[in-house]
C-alpha cells in the first residue's frame, strides 16, 4: 500500500508532468484562461490517464515486450518497437469511448468538456505518462498509481496556472508580454517552487 | 469510389496499416543489429574504464573495447548465499529486470534499506579481472535512490576487496550543476585508495560533509563533500552502506577472501 | 501564396512556437544542451516532411470519418522510424532525448500542419511548409539552447567556451539555467522580444486599466 501512495505522490509533486517535464503545455497555454474550463480539462485528463496508463501497461507486458509472448510459445519475439503506435491507438480509442459514454450518461459533463476531449488525443501529457511508464518498467498496480498521480499532478498545475492567469486579467502587463509571455513567466515560477519539494523524505 | 462510403474507409485504413507496419518493421529489422552492438559497446566502455587494463586518458577504438570486454570474466553472484552461481547465464542475465521477478528478487527489510530500494535482485553480474593469474580487481554493480531518480554505478575493488580502485556512475539524473558533481573526474579520482571497511571490519566509507583533511583519522575512508548537493552525496553514501553492508556484498566479499575466486 | 512565402512565413511572422503556441513541450525540456536541440530539430523537421508528403499524397482519398486516426497512424509510424534510426546511429543522443523523440507524435506542430496545409495543398507546397515550420521551430530551440548551455555550463555543443570556476577558470556558471524553470523564463523573454519587434503579434488584453484622472483637475 505504501508503494502505491509513494508512487502516487511522486507522480503528483516530484515528477509533475507539467512542471518538471513540460508536457501538455500547448493545450493548456493556448486554450484556457478561466479556472472553470480548466477544471473540466483537468478532470478529463485525470480520467483518461487513469485508464490509459494501466491499459497500455497490460498491452506492453502481455503482448509487446521481449519474452511477453511466452504464453503462445513466441517468447523470442520482441514487438516493443510497436509500442508508440499501439499506445497512441489505445489513447485515441479510450478517448473516443469516453466521449460516447459521457454524451450518453453524463451529458452535462460532456457539455462542459466540449472541445477538450478530442483534443486530448494529441496532448503530450497523456502519451508522456504511458511512455514514462514503459521506460521505468512500472508494474501493473504501480501503473494505476502512476496514471492517477500523473493526471492529478497535471490537473493541479494547470488549474493553479489558470487561477493565476485569472488574477492577472486586471494587471497592467507590458504589451509584448500580454498573454503568452506572462503565462510562460508564471509557469516558470511555479515550476521553480515545485522543485523545492524534492529531497523531502517521509 | 465515394469518399464517404464505409467500404472506402475500411480500405483506406487497411492500406495505411499495411504500409505503415511494413515500413516500421523493415526499419527495425535492418537496424536492430546496429542497436544491439551499440548497447554492448556502451556497457563495455563503462566496465573497461574500471579494470585498469587501459591507461588513464587513453581512448581505445571500439573494436579494442569490445575485444577487451569479451575477454573478461563475467560471473553471477548469489548475494544471499554469498557465493558465485553457475546456473544462470552471466551474459544474458538482466539484473534490473530481475528486481520485478518474485523468484529472482528479495524484499529488503526496512531497517536495512539505506538506499531506499524496496527490493533487490538476488543475483548480481560481476566482473573479475585477473592479473598474472591472480585476482586483480573485482567490479561490482551498485545502485540506490538518488534525489530525482535511481543512481547506477560500477565500483572496482582491489584484490584486498576493501580498497576502492575506481568508481563510475553510468546512469543518474541528479540536479545539473549540483548533484551531478558526482560525475566529475576530480571527485571520482578521490575514491581511488579509499577503504570501505576498517581493521575491525566496520563499514567506514562515506562522503564527508566537509572537506577531508589529508592525514586526519577519516581521510582513509572518506571523500570530499559535494557543495550544495547534500542530498545526492548522502544518497551515494547510503548506497555504499547498503551494498557493502550485511544485506549486500559483505558476506560475499568475506567468502572470496577466504576461498578465492577460482580459475578464469 | 508564393513558394518563397510558404517557406519564410513560419520563421518569424507565423512562428509555430512563439505565435501559435505549438510544440512547446520539447522546446522546453531538451534545450539545456545545444547538441540535443539540434538533433531534435532535425528529427522534427524530418517527421514533418515525411508526414506532410504522405498526407498530401492521399488527401483526396481520405474519408472524413477516419481522417484523424489515419493521420495519427502515419505520424506515429514516421516517428517510430526516426526513433529507430536515432537509436542505431546516435545512441548517446537517443538516451538523452529519451521520450521526447517519441513525443513528436503528439507535437502539435506536426498534426497542426498536416491539417492546415497537407490536407489542402500538393506535395511541393507541403514540403516547403514543412521545412519552413521546421526551421521556425529550430530557430527558437537553438536560441534557447545557446543561452542555457553557454551561461549554464560555459560550453557549446560540449566544447568549453567559458572557463568554469571549479576547474580553475573565472566563470561561475548559473546552474539554474540548466534546470526546467529557466526554459520558461527564456521563452517568455523571447516572446516579449519578438512581439516588441513585430507588434502585430501582440495579444489584446481582456481589460485595460482606465487612465487615472488628472490630479490638477480635481
Amino acid at each position: 500500500m505504501t508503494d502505491f501512495i509513494d508512487t502516487f505522490f511522486r507522480a503528483v509533486f516530484l515528477e509533475n508532468l507539467a512542471l518538471a517535464y513540460f508536457l501538455g503545455m500547448c493545450t493548456f497555454l493556448a486554450v484556457s484562461k478561466q479556472v472553470k474550463t480548466t477544471i473540466g480539462l483537468g478532470i478529463a485528463v485525470i480520467v483518461v490517464e487513469a485508464i490509459s496508463v494501466p491499459v497500455n501497461n497490460i498491452l506492453y507486458n502481455v503482448v509487446l515486450r521481449s519474452g511477453a509472448l511466452d504464453w503462445a510459445n513466441l517468447g523470442h519475439l520482441d514487438f516493443s518497437y510497436l509500442g508508440l503506435l499501439t499506445q497512441i491507438a489505445v489513447i485515441a480509442a479510450m478517448i473516443q469511448i469516453l466521449e460516447m459514454v459521457l454524451s450518453r450518461f453524463f451529458p452535462a459533463l460532456y457539455q462542459t468538456l466540449g472541445i477538450f476531449l478530442p483534443l486530448l488525443t494529441v496532448n503530450c501529457a497523456i502519451l508522456g505518462a504511458s511512455l514514462f511508464m514503459v521506460q521505468r518498467d512500472i508494474g501493473f498496480v504501480d501503473s494505476i498509481a502512476y496514471g492517477l498521480g500523473a493526471g492529478v499532478g497535471w490537473a493541479l498545475a494547470v488549474i493553479m496556472l489558470a487561477g493565476l492567469r485569472e488574477k492577472m486579467r486586471y494587471s497592467d502587463i507590458p504589451a509584448g508580454l500580454e498573454g503568452l509571455g506572462i503565462a510562460f513567466m508564471t509557469t516558470g515560477l511555479i515550476s521553480l517552487a515545485f522543485m523545492s519539494i524534492a529531497g523531502l523524505s517521509f | 469510389m465515394n469518399n464517404d462510403s464505409p467500404l472506402k474507409a475500411f480500405l483506406v485504413i487497411l492500406v495505411t496499416a499495411a504500409v505503415c507496419s511494413s515500413l516500421v518493421s523493415a526499419t527495425v529489422v535492418t537496424l536492430r543489429p546496429i542497436q544491439l552492438n551499440n548497447k554492448m559497446l556502451d556497457r563495455s566502455r563503462n566496465i573497461i574504464k574500471l579494470t585498469g587494463l587501459v591507461e588513464e586518458g587513453a581512448t581505445p577504438s571500439d573494436e579494442k573495447m569490445l575485444e577487451l570486454y569479451r575477454g573478461m570474466d563475467v560471473r553471477i553472484v548469489d548475494i544471499d548465499q554469498a557465493e558465485f552461481n553457475s546456473e544462470l547465464d552471466p551474459l544474458s542475465f538482466d539484473q534490473r529486470r530481475a528486481v520485478n521477478d518474485p523468484d529472482l528478487s528479495v524484499a529488503i527489510p526496512a531497517d536495512q534499506d539505506f538506499a531506499s530500494l524496496g527490493r533487490r535482485s538476488r543475483f548480481a553480474t560481476v566482473y573479475v579481472v585477473f592479473r598474472d593469474g591472480d585476482l586483480g580487481r573485482l567490479i561490482l554493480p551498485v545502485h540506490g535512490a538518488g534525489m530525482w531518480a535511481p543512481i547506477y554505478a560500477y565500483i572496482a575493488l582491489e584484490s584486498d576487496l576493501n580498497t576502492i580502485a575506481a568508481i563510475t556512475f553510468y546512469e543518474q539524473n541528479e540536479t545539473p550543476g549540483l548533484g551531478d558533481q558526482i560525475l566529475r573526474p576530480a571527485w571520482q579520482a578521490q575514491w581511488k585508495g579509499r577503504q570501505i571497511y576498517d581493521e575491525v571490519g566496520d563499514l567506514r566509507f562515506a562522503v564527508s560533509h566537509g572537506k577531508v583533511e589529508p592525514g586526519s583519522a577519516t581521510s582513509l575512508y572518506e571523500v570530499d563533500a559535494l557543495t550544495g548537493a547534500t542530498v545526492s552525496a548522502d544518497a551515494v553514501t547510503s548506497m555504499m552502506h547498503y551494498w557493502f553492508g550485511p544485506h549486500g556484498y559483505r558476506d560475499f566479499l568475506q567468502h572470496i577472501l577466504e576461498h578465492g575466486t577460482g580459475e578464469h | 501564396m508564393t513558394s518563397k512565402e510558404t517557406f519564410t512565413k513560419p520563421i518569424v511572422r507565423e512562428n509555430p512556437v512563439t505565435l501559435h503556441v505549438l510544440g512547446i513541450c520539447s522546446a522546453l525540456a531538451i534545450t539545456n544542451s545545444l547538441t540535443s536541440s539540434l538533433i531534435m530539430s532535425v528529427c522534427l523537421t524530418s517527421v514533418l516532411v515525411m508526414t506532410n508528403v504522405a498526407i498530401s499524397l492521399i488527401r483526396k482519398h481520405l474519408p472524413s470519418s477516419v481522417r484523424l486516426i489515419v493521420q495519427i497512424t502515419i505520424i506515429a509510424s514516421a516517428v517510430t522510424v526516426i526513433d529507430q534510426v536515432l537509436t542505431a546511429y546516435l545512441p548517446d543522443a537517443a538516451r538523452t532525448l529519451s521520450v521526447y523523440v517519441a513525443l513528436i507524435v503528439t507535437n502539435c506542430i506536426v498534426l497542426g500542419r498536416a491539417e492546415a496545409c497537407a490536407m489542402k495543398q500538393g506535395v511541393g507546397a507541403s514540403i516547403l511548409d514543412a521545412l519552413g515550420n521546421g526551421l521556425g521551430y529550430s530557430i527558437v530551440l537553438i536560441i534557447v539552447a545557446v543561452i542555457r548551455e553557454l551561461f549554464g555550463n560555459g560550453s557549446l555543443m560540449g566544447y568549453r567556451i567559458l572557463e568554469l570556476a571549479h576547474e580553475g577558470g573565472w566563470y561561475e556558471p548559473n546552474a539554474m539555467l540548466l534546470l526546467a524553470p529557466s526554459a520558461f523564463f527564456i521563452l517568455g523573454f523571447l516572446v516579449w522580444g519578438i512581439r516588441t519587434w513585430k507588434p502585430e503579434q501582440v495579444e489584446k488584453a481582456d481589460f485595460k486599466p482606465a487612465p487615472l484622472p488628472d490630479r490638477e483637475k480635481r
